[in-house]
């Protein structure tokens, strides 16, 4: 091995300012770090790794620090889409019953924000709820965990959040310019460098969750892979669902081939009727 | 929130920087590069030997390559979110190598101070122990599906709350359903609404670390109901939280089996009606004390006995089904039919006063009197029906049913086909009789019946050859019982076995006791009396274990049995006397011309002696010596002895022994005593 011809960094290197990213991302991106500062529990819980050592017992404890959060978690353990019908009282059964993903999950939400529908745009939680329990129905036809899915679908806007956040009018501009999500997507990529979807995975990724979450959402735009698949299928559904004049996009298209449109038919109906009570259940009203 | 900007350490030794340095520069196990913006593009100015080794660059080949081409993955202004200018990132991308593959890789990327160079360190992403556990726990979970899956056992898996990520095919078929319908909460919709709360209290408790077990309805798709009973188990999976494991147990058939065994246990069968056991059960439920309302209604049937014999007991069964129809057509609803036994039915009615009550009867009565037709006869059927209401005097459910009782045997007293409202003092009666029974079974168990043993004497000579023992009741609060009250009770109240038996060993202890006490003066034999109810094939057995027990040789025994209880069945007593008396016990015919003894059976039964009743050697006292010289010749002609009882004066005594009488016993000879006063009475007669 042989240590020639190295340059030491930083120097006799010719450097002129950066072109991009643009400095508004650079300010969305720290304002995801400072985040963490002002909801502390919901940033400890975000950070506990998922892993073996993760216990109901040590999430209640965790989450009895935040009123605001436990009694979300509490109110979404008894909600109709766990079935529990209210019986749930204690909140490490209520932990357990909503699964730990989805307790990091609603510390995400509170951690960014996203459960103050002012500083949201509109329609934003019918959008992430509906996308979410599209994703988790249709989930099982992925090979997927429906937990995980809720979980993906529900946090896979949080990028629109912060991008709206940084610039509530031009966001709002862009958004009724694009009505469909992949034009939005790119009119995202031309305005601030970043679709909001690959936002939310930078931030993501940042807070430590898995790939399997970060993955889908850097996929799917990439119709030729399959990780972001269930993610497309379960914006589709959610789009048909929520936005009047759109134009079906065939899921066959969306998935190469592994969702039929008659499976997308089969779910309408039940993901449009959970989908508020998941709505009022994450936002605690 | 673990990244944080890195910050220069401006005091560490320049030969320590330089040995850093160079150890980062050779290592081929670290993969470290070094990025600049160069004319505005961030490219790589550096990197070290492992990085030349992962991506296949050259040194200088490496120098200058735009960080964009080297993660294709971040396209446009995205390589922003790698390169940031406060802080570090960490992201995973796939890197192009210099051979064009791609490698997934983690970056790791912290600025320097200055924020225009930054240092990447890339991690070769390996199998990842996220993958691994995810993997591990997947294929644990694959593998439990599958299991279930082939399970006869209807299973669910719940991955989290009562949310289903499997059900098996038997769980499906069960109640009639596709997987999908299930999955999710769809399953929910198939467990009874009133039980529903019940499983999902058993899944908290199970999702709280215990395991749970409750009985559910489960309602099919076409409406039907299966009852189960649902087994959950946690089924934890790290670092998702935990569902369960539910085992269905169908017990329909089960239950379905014990309630007919229970309804058989508990009703006629020929009628269906609730039996003694059910009625009981349902009263004791209506009862309430003091409240008053409840009627009973007791029926028995006056024609079933005549139906059974003439018509045959298929008639009778259908007469039997017959009124029990009629029964229930004719009560309100709600109200009670049963049938106790044999040829009686009871009603019971709530909210029912006497003359409601007694309206009832007559309707009943009414109903039943219409005819049917048995075996080509038409028959009316009649009953005797009681009445009784509900008092205050009634403190338990069973002294309500007894009243019914009484009240029937009052209304069957009075002739056929009546209708009987219960008599206050009858009732009194009758529970009086209850209490005396139940009082005397104590006595019985306590052995506080007591013997007293009365000699008898040879005529001729005055010896006593003899003692017949007499049981004995001192009530404590009554006093002494008349024998002939007792011995009534005891045949009424089915304890006529065990008095007798009580009876039979007591006189055979103490004969053997005298036998201590007494030596050769010892009475020679005992007396003992025996009723009609206790003249059966066991009468043999009980007699040869007395004798047993006391080591006593059968000839100290005679066995007394009132005449009309010979004549009752005289063929079946006649039997047991033939066993008594080859066993060598001798045997007397008691009370004898009050009966209506058949002169020549008597000639065929195997006694030894006749006994003349006391009326009849009372009337020796009036002059009227007829009918006990009768009984005396008759005797003797049949080649019987006799003992003439109640010898109360001397006179009589003189008569009897002139008449011929065999022995006497009475008053005027010797008092009844105790066992231990007739040792001394007999030590002194002896003497």
């Amino acid at each position: 091995m042989t240590v020639s011809h190295l340059v030491i960094p930083g120097a006799a290197v010719p450097t002129t300012p950066a072109a991009t990213p643009s400095s508004d991302l650079e300010a969305v991106l720290s304002s995801i770090d400072t985040m963490a500062a002002q909801e502390p529990t919901a940033a400890q819980i975000v950070s506990m790794v998922d892993s073996d050592d993760t216990d109901a017992r040590t999430l209640a404890r965790i989450l009895t620090s935040d009123v605001a959060l436990a009694g979300r978690v509490m109110k979404l353990a008894n909600s109709a889409y766990f079935g529990m019908r209210g019986r749930v009282t204690s909140l490490q059964v209520a932990v357990t019953v909503v699964g730990f993903p989805t307790v990091r999950t609603m510390a995400t939400v509170a951690l960014s924000g996203l459960d103050d529908e002012s500083r949201l745009p509109e329609g934003f939680w019918t959008m992430s709820t509906t996308v979410a329990l599209a994703a988790a129905t249709l989930a099982p036809r992925f090979g997927q965990r429906p937990q995980d899915a809720l979980c993906l679908g529900l946090l896979a806007p949080l990028g629109v959040a912060l991008l709206h956040h940084g610039d509530r009018e031009g966001y709002a501009e862009l958004a009724a310019a694009e009505p469909t999500a992949a034009g939005r997507r790119a009119a995202e990529v031309r305005r601030y460098g970043i679709h909001a979807f690959r936002l939310t995975a930078v931030a993501l990724e940042q807070w430590g969750f898995p790939s399997s979450m970060v993955t889908p959402l850097g996929a799917v735009d990439d119709h030729g892979s399959q990780d972001g698949a269930l993610l497309r299928a379960a914006l589709e559904v959610a789009t048909r669902l929520t936005v009047e004049d759109h134009v079906p996009v065939p899921v066959e298209e969306l998935t190469g081939g592994q969702l039929g449109e008659d499976a997308v038919v089969a779910v309408l109906d039940r993901v449009r009727a959970e989908a508020d009570e998941l709505r009022v259940a994450m936002l605690g009203e | 929130m673990s990244a944080t900007t890195a910050t220069a350490e401006p005091l560490v030794p320049a030969e320590i920087v330089s040995s850093v340095f160079y150890g980062a520069a050779v290592s081929d196990g670290l993969v470290l590069l070094v990025a600049e913006v160069v004319d505005g593009t961030p490219r790589i100015v550096w990197g070290n030997e492992g990085a030349t080794q992962l991506l296949g660059y050259g040194t200088d080949d490496l120098r200058w390559l735009p960080v964009a081409s080297l993660v294709p993955s971040l396209r446009g202004a995205e390589t922003g979110l790698l390169l940031r200018r406060e802080r570090s990132a960490r992201m995973n991308l796939s890197v192009r190598t210099a051979s064009g593959a791609l490698v997934g890789v983690l970056v790791l990327c912290t600025p320097t101070p200055g924020g225009r160079t930054w240092t990447l360190q890339v991690v070769p992403a390996d199998s990842g122990s996220e993958r691994v556990l995810r993997a591990t726990a997947d294929a644990h979970e694959r593998r439990l599906a599958s299991l279930a899956e082939r399970s006869p056992v209807p299973t669910l898996l719940s991955e989290q709350g009562m949310r289903l990520a499997h059900v098996n095919d038997a769980f499906c078929s069960l109640v009639g359903l596709q997987a999908e319908q299930l999955l999710g909460t769809g399953w929910m919709a198939t467990v009874h609404p009133e039980d529903l709360d019940a499983v999902i209290e058993q899944v908290v408790a199970v999702l709280g670390g215990h395991d749970g077990e409750t009985r559910a309805r489960l309602v099919r798709a076409d409406g039907t109901e299966r009852t189960t009973v649902i087994r959950l188990s946690q089924l934890f999976t790290p670092g998702v939280g935990a569902g369960f494991v539910g085992t269905i147990e169908d017990i329909t058939d089960r239950l379905a089996f014990e309630a007919r065994l229970e309804h058989q246990t508990h009703h006629d069968p020929l009628t269906g009606l609730p039996n003694r056991t059910l009625l009981a059960e349902r009263v004791a439920e209506r009862f309430r004390p003091g409240a008053g309302g409840l009627a009973v209604i007791s029926l028995d049937l006056d024609d079933l006995t005549v139906v059974n014999e003439s018509l045959g007991h298929a008639a009778g069964d259908e007469l039997l089904v017959e009124v029990a129809t009629r029964l229930r057509a004719t009560v309100r609803p709600g109200d009670l039919v049963a049938r106790p036994g044999g040829d009686g039915f009871v009603v019971v009615c709530a909210d029912l006063d006497a003359d409601a009550a007694v309206a009832l009867a007559e309707r009943i009565g009414a109903a039943l009197a219409q005819p049917v037709r048995l075996g080509g006869v038409d028959v009316r059927p009649h009953a005797s029906i009681g009445v009784t209401v509900q008092t205050a005097a009634h403190g338990t459910a069973e002294e309500l049913v007894r009243d019914g009782d009484i009240a029937v045997c009052q209304a069957k007293a009075g002739g056929k086909g009546r209708i009987t409202l219960l008599d206050q003092s009858a009732r009194a009666e009758a529970r009086d009789k209850l209490r005396l029974v139940a009082e005397l079974r104590e006595a019985i168990e306590r052995r506080e019946i007591t013997l007293l043993y009365q000699p008898i004497f040879r005529a001729d000579d005055r010896v006593p050859v003899a003692v017949e023992s007499l049981a004995r009741w001192h009530h404590p609060q009554r006093g002494p019982i008349s024998p002939a009250v007792f011995v009534a009770l005891a045949e009424e109240g089915g304890l006529i076995g065990a008095l007798g038996l009580l009876v039979l060993d007591e006189t055979c202890r103490q004969l053997a006791e005298w036998d201590r006490v007494l030596g050769d003066a010892a009475p020679q034999r005992a007396n003992v009396n025996v009723s009609a109810l206790q003249l059966d094939d066991r009468l043999h057995g009980s007699v040869v274990a007395a004798l047993d027990r006391h080591g006593l040789d059968p000839a100290r025994l005679q066995i007394e049995i009132t005449e009309s209880a010979l004549m009752e069945d005289p063929a079946s007593a006649r039997a047991v006397l033939v066993q008594l008396r080859d066993l060598g016990v001798s045997l007397a015919i008691d009370d004898f011309g009050t009966g209506y003894s058949s002169l020549s059976y008597l000639r065929h039964l195997p006694v030894d002696v006749l006994k003349v009743d006391r009326s009849f050697v009372a009337e020796l006292a009036d002059g009227h010596t007829e009918i006990a010289a009768a009984v005396i010749a008759l005797a003797r002609s049949l080649g019987l002895t006799t003992v003439a009882e109640g010898v109360e004066t001397e006179e009589q005594a003189a008569q009897l022994a002139e008449l011929g009488a065999g022995f006497l016993q009475g008053f005027a000879l010797a008092r009844p005593m105790t066992g231990s006063r007739a040792a001394a009475w007999y030590a002194t007669h002896a003497r």
